[in-house]
């Protein structure tokens, strides 16, 4: 069980092809474009799931801010759907490779701080004092909101390739231990089977609160630079 | 939130006009001397670390 263990996070291949980019492409297929003015039932749901998270969304930016609306409501479709079709058996996440998880973290939060340097200069590098700072504070404070700053990208990363490996790791380790009990106990693995219930529900919760959580934090960072 | 509006309520006067930490102006001051002082202190500090002592012969 033990090399099996890290073997559903490595890289699928098929007939020696790396089909990566098909499985993170997959999710697209689920969200058909809109073709008519009134729609079947999946696109509606999916046009009103939108609507109420979007406005949720943007209801803290302001004109600039909200240019960017397309771009949070793809990222949080992306991670949620990929993260749910990863709690399918045998299946592959993008997201819990770490490297993925920096591709879009590193521009997302760069876009954000160039935009806030560009548009808004002084109040960006004013952003690295907080108002109000003792007078012997302000050269650590100074240098402690700059490391802040630059920790930012590493930690959306970092978060949500931990939050879904962990997830996974559990799902697989307690489902091998309700299948190992099952011949020595079995009130033992029906208890360890109604675990493994829960803490699958609470997977699924945590694939979409961790796509609602990396898009708000990469809007709040937009809401402060815009 | 700190900007030019809430910056008029504060009458600096001296270094303390320019170097604060209440007005936008002063704060990113504070944090341009901060920045500038510590690459100048790397500077300096890389820099004689470069060019070792000559020997006497």
């Amino acid at each position: 069980m033990n090399e099996n263990l890290f073997a559903s996070f490595a890289a699928p291949s098929m007939m020696g092809l790396p089909i990566v980019v098909l499985i993170v492409m997959f999710p697209s297929i689920l969200f058909p474009t809109p073709s008519r003015l009134i729609n079947n039932r999946l696109i509606s749901i999916q046009q009103w799931l939108i609507q109420l998270t979007s406005k949720q969304m943007l209801a803290i930016h302001n004109q600039k801010g909200r240019t960017w609306a397309l771009m949070l409501m793809s990222l949080i479709l992306f991670i949620g759907s990929t993260n749910l079709l990863g709690l399918l058996p045998h299946s592959f996440t993008p997201t819990t490779q770490l490297s993925m998880n920096l591709g879009m973290a590193i521009p997302l939060w760069a876009g954000t701080v160039v935009t806030g340097f560009r548009y808004k200069t002084k109040a960006s590098l004013a952003h690295f004092l907080p108002q109000g700072t003792p007078l012997p504070l302000i050269p650590i404070l100074v240098v402690i909101e700059t490391i802040s700053l630059f920790i930012q990208p590493m930690a959306l990363a970092v978060r949500l390739t931990a939050n879904i490996t962990a997830g996974h790791l559990l799902i697989h380790l307690i489902g091998g231990a309700t299948l190992a009990l099952i011949n020595i106990s079995a009130t033992t693995a029906f208890i360890t089977f109604i675990i493994l219930i829960l803490l699958t529900i609470l997977e699924f919760a945590v694939a979409l609160i961790q796509a609602y959580v990396f898009t708000l934090l990469v809007s709040l960072y937009l809401h402060d630079n815009t | 939130m700190a900007g030019p509006e809430t910056d008029a309520q504060f009458h600096f006067t001296g270094i303390r006009k320019y170097f604060n930490s209440y007005t936008l102006t002063g704060r990113m001051n504070c944090v341009l001397a901060t920045r500038g002082g510590i690459a100048l202190l790397l500077y300096f500090k890389l820099g004689s670390k470069k060019t070792p002592a000559v020997k006497a012969t």
